[in-house]
């Protein structure tokens, strides 16, 4: 871990996915960033979303939270949030929660668009 | 021989990047692995960040110290602190299925540590400190 590569998230839409590339860390002190892009996003009617995790160091529960909170309102809507490239420190993290029974992870983001594309939806039951 | 080293935080979660580099780079130097070193690190930032939030309600005139030593096979972190009392290992393990029923969010920390540690310990204030002392012990292989 550095001090200079904090949080980050770049934005970019293809076709009706709103992909997120996430880096640096996440924790409860940047998780609020996360939270406000995806509030943004629902406001303005995007529920698919991709989250790459590709250059995403580190994450705590606060960060899984984030994804909690909205998961249910994106499927309510026909939508989804899916996640990808995960490092294998990120993954352990989601895995040891039991995450992955609840959220469609991905090794690539050809996989996850592949998902939406097909109406793929994790169910919960 | 036991070799003690701390680092003090202001209640605030901007905080929680440097007693994560901190823990991390005390657990590679006693010998842990690069992941257990990460693992450590996160029950570390979840310890701390429920304590500003919870227990300290992010009131940035109070300081959180973190100790770290290696004893024999072990490396324990202890996370010092003198808002009231609050034993996490009292917290119920969540039923995970149910909690994933209700899409509910938060309280994930502890079954974290839990999951990531050998062993927790608390000790709160007036047994044999005047502050409350949560240890986090994780072994050395």
């Amino acid at each position: 871990m550095n001090n200079t590569n904090k949080f980050a998230i770049i934005q970019k839409a293809d076709s009706k996915v709103v992909k997120l590339e996430l880096s640096g860390y996440l924790d409860a002190h940047t998780a609020p960033q996360l939270e406000n892009s995806i509030s943004q996003l629902i406001n303005d009617k995007n529920y698919s979303i991709l989250v790459n995790f590709k250059n995403l160091d580190y994450i705590s529960s606060a960060g899984l939270g984030v994804f909690m909170a909205f998961v249910e309102e994106l499927r309510d809507n026909n939508g989804d949030i899916k996640l990808c490239e995960m490092t294998h420190k990120v993954y352990q993290v989601f895995d040891l929660l039991g995450f992955p029974v609840l959220f469609d992870i991905l090794d690539t983001e050809e996989q996850a668009l592949e998902k939406f594309r097909k109406g793929d939806l994790k169910k919960n039951e | 021989m036991n070799k003690q080293d701390y680092i003090g935080a202001c209640c605030e979660l901007v905080e929680l990047q440097k007693i994560r580099n901190f823990i991390e780079d005390k657990a590679l130097e006693f010998g842990l692995s690069k992941e257990a070193a990460g693992q450590i690190a996160l029950a570390v930032d979840e310890a701390c960040t429920n304590l500003i939030e919870h227990a300290y309600q992010f009131d940035k005139n109070k300081e959180i110290c973190v100790s770290a030593e290696k004893n024999d096979n072990q490396m324990i972190v202890s996370i010092i602190d003198d808002s009231s009392p609050f034993d996490p290992l009292l917290v119920n393990r969540p039923d995970m299925e149910a909690y994933f029923k209700q899409f509910k969010r938060g309280g994930l920390g502890i079954q974290l540590m839990r999951s990531v540690l050998d062993k927790i310990e608390y000790y709160p204030a007036g047994s044999n400190s005047v502050n409350n002392i949560l240890k986090l012990i994780k072994n050395i292989h």
